[in-house]
């Protein structure tokens, strides 16, 4: 009797939760060292970090204007800003002591212009040598303001307070959603890339098992549909948490920056594009886990993605054509298929032109999907195998499960 | 108690097993011989639940095998897999989880298997930067790994340097003597005969013969003798009654007798063609066995 073989407890049949656990875990921790995987994710954030500058850049060099103002009339520097907020230009007014001040401050570039000329003087906008048409703007009316706000005290007019103007869109959806369009199509292009990525990662390691004959060690300890589920649930894992950092990263750094208007489409729509995320993978994972299993070499991976591969960068297209043509037949009918629905529903929802029951059928429809492409997919992954010789036919393979 | 009964599987019109059927005794090895294709690994896999019988079952304690009982067993298939890209110890550790092991009892039995089959200095690399002969050891540590019950293995001494050979039998014969028992297929006879308890001899999906390697002999001892007359003419010993030639080589004479032929009156015959330097019934080895074994069962299907 050998002390070494009886020490510890005797082993325990682990359950299919414990066994899908531990596939899970081990192809998680793999790609965690995998450099590929690290250098995509790397890639990824990159991207992600060009995205956010490029957009402060843009915001940052725009139509701020800078406008100076003595502080011998108050009444000039409300007009200005009243006027900006009007006209809905970006203004900041500076306030000086004294005309020299301001004229000192306009002369080492501080501000624009100076807007001189209070009571009974002829009002003067000073600048270096041009003004901009929003600074003059915005000049003009302030100072129309002023006068005619004088010249109807003169007349003994007590202006009443003009009522705002109640703003009524016609069509509220044509430009509100521009924003979130963005956002859902580079949700979009970010999910399209992922579920490639992840696609190749899952019929890689499943081929990977065929070709080095492991399979047959672990399909001794579990049924293939364990091995299956564990390594489509610790890759969709690692891609969920990607998608999560990029989600969270993003949404931070755009409210941070200031980069979107209306914080909370913005986060609805990150939201939509990590949860079709979810439904994309899982429907993707099946197919190109079923699609690796058909074959025992790396080198004929190719042929047998292809068709799926095609269905992912279709379903790209047709995400961006809707964002041209949300509201087109085109747009309507690719959100409604499996499939294509992961990357164009996100789009419609985003543009608005998507009413709630036809999401929720949208997301129904997917479920349904997936557990077809599970149910089936299980089979023939399961029939395939341990079919190490060449290429098995997808007959074959539904009908040889284990025989 | 392992049996292996009745087992029957064809492809098609391929017979691959018809009927084979033996039982392996707690603690005790069982080499599993016979030609190429005569149906060894697809026995093996079917106790494995690799491949779906189309009668017969494998019984392990009285109990047809199950997937639980399935988890018990260490198994090393014909094909060798392991994961190519994953460490040593990792991977056994993993295979030992599998097994049912908890996580510190797995690394345990990872580091104690490495150390043990001389492997305690690799455990950190790549199962693909093993040579040839050390990936075999890792996949015999695999067995090993989960503590079975019952040891399968498909040709685990293929490709082992002489070294390797002694290292794996060592463990082998270890396991058994801890009760547990081994099946393994091997072209390798003079190693079956040394190590094993009883044997089983595969033809064309049949059993051609099985049991304790001493009964095997016993039942063919006797029927071979070997006679040296140098002087005598080809066929001397052609007309005895009850005595056929297998062999003659000058007058180095190798003859097979039916149980009632009479040693002496071929010893007489010998005598008269002058000296007799050599006299001597031989015990067959596992080759021969095996050789006559496959070859009455050539004989009968071509008959």
């Amino acid at each position: 009797m050998t002390t070494a073989m009886t020490s510890g407890r005797a082993p325990r049949t682990p359950g299919s939760a414990a066994l899908v656990r531990l596939v899970a875990a081990r192809e998680a921790g793999t790609r965690l060292r995998d450099r590929n995987f690290l250098i995509s994710s790397a890639f990824i954030l990159l991207l992600l970090v060009g995205v956010l500058v490029f957009q402060i850049v843009l915001n940052s060099g725009s139509d701020q204007t800078r406008i100076g103002v003595p502080t011998d009339d108050v009444r000039v520097a409300a007009a200005l800003e009243v006027q900006s907020r009007a006209l809905g230009i970006d203004l900041v007014v500076e306030r000086y002591a004294d005309e020299e001040a301001a004229r000192a401050a306009l002369a080492e570039g501080a501000v624009e212009g100076v807007l001189v000329g209070g009571r009974g003087r002829e009002p003067a906008l000073l600048v270096e040598s041009g003004a901009t048409p929003s600074l003059l703007t915005v000049a003009q009316g302030a100072v129309a303001s002023i006068v005619v706000g004088d010249q109807l005290a003169a007349a003994g007019v007590q202006p009443q307070p003009v009522p705002d103007v109640v703003v009524r869109a016609l069509d509220p959806q044509v430009d509100a959603g521009d924003e979130r369009l963005v956002v859902a199509l580079i949700g979009t292009a970010l999910l399209y890339g992922l579920l490639v990525l992840f696609g190749q990662f899952i019929a890689q390691g499943v081929v990977e098992e065929k070709s080095s004959r492991v399979v047959e060690l672990l399909l001794v300890t579990m049924r293939p549909w364990q091995l299956l589920a564990g390594k489509i649930i610790g890759l969709g894992a690692l891609g969920l948490g990607q998608i999560l950092v990029v989600a969270v990263l993003g949404v931070a750094g755009a409210l941070v920056f200031d980069l979107v208007d209306v914080p909370g489409d913005l986060v609805g729509t990150v939201v939509a594009v990590v949860l079709w995320f979810v439904l994309g993978y899982a429907f993707y994972a099946a197919v190109f886990a079923v699609a690796g299993s058909l074959v025992s070499r790396q080198e004929d991976l190719g042929s047998v993605l292809t068709p799926t591969t095609l269905l992912l960068v279709a379903a790209f297209i047709v995400a961006f054509q809707a964002a041209a043509d949300p509201a087109g037949a085109m747009a309507t009918v690719t959100s409604f298929t499996p499939g294509l629905s992961p990357l164009v529903m996100p789009v419609r929802s985003a543009a608005g032109q998507a009413a709630g029951w036809e999401v929720a059928l949208s997301v129904a429809i997917m479920l349904v999907a997936i557990a077809a492409v599970v149910r089936v997919g299980g089979r023939i992954y399961a029939g395939a195998l341990l079919r190490t010789s060449g290429r098995t036919r997808l007959r074959e393979a539904l009908r040889a499960e284990r025989a | 108690m392992l049996e292996f009964d009745g087992l029957h599987k064809s492809y098609g019109d391929d017979h691959v097993l018809d009927g084979v059927g033996f039982t392996v005794a707690a603690g005790s090895m069982f080499g599993f011989c016979g030609a190429n294709g005569a149906g060894k690994t697809t026995t093996m896999r079917i106790a494995m639940g690799l491949v779906r019988p189309d009668a017969g079952e494998v019984r392990w304690q009285g109990r047809a095998l199950d997937d639980d009982a399935r988890r018990r067993i260490g198994y090393m298939p014909e094909e060798r897999g392991l994961y190519p890209k994953m460490r040593v110890g990792e991977q056994l550790a993993y295979f030992a989880r599998l097994h049912g092991l908890d996580a510190a009892a797995a690394g345990r039995a990872a580091d104690e298997w490495t150390g043990r089959l001389g492997l305690g200095d690799r455990r950190r690399d790549a199962v693909e930067k093993l040579s040839l002969g050390n990936q075999q050891r890792v996949q015999l540590a695999a067995a090993l790994v989960g503590r079975p019950e019952v040891l399968i293995l498909d040709e685990p001494f293929s490709g082992l340097d002489p070294v390797g050979v002694d290292a794996l039998a060592e463990a082998l014969l270890e396991q058994v003597r801890a009760g547990v028992p081994v099946v393994f297929s091997s072209h390798q006879l003079d190693l079956v005969e040394r190590l094993c308890d009883s044997v089983g001899i595969l033809a064309r999906g049949r059993m051609v013969a099985s049991g304790p390697v001493p009964d095997l002999r016993q039942r063919e001892a006797g029927r071979l003798l070997r006679v040296v007359v140098p002087d005598a003419p080809p066929g001397w010993a052609g007309g005895l009654p009850g005595v056929r030639v297998v062999a003659q080589q000058g007058g180095d004479t190798l003859l097979e007798l039916d149980a009632d032929a009479d040693d002496q009156q071929v010893l007489a015959a010998g005598l008269r063609t002058g000296p007799v330097t050599h006299f001597a019934r031989r015990e067959p080895s596992l080759v021969e066995l095996f050789r006559e074994a496959v070859a009455d069962e050539g004989a009968q299907v071509a008959a």
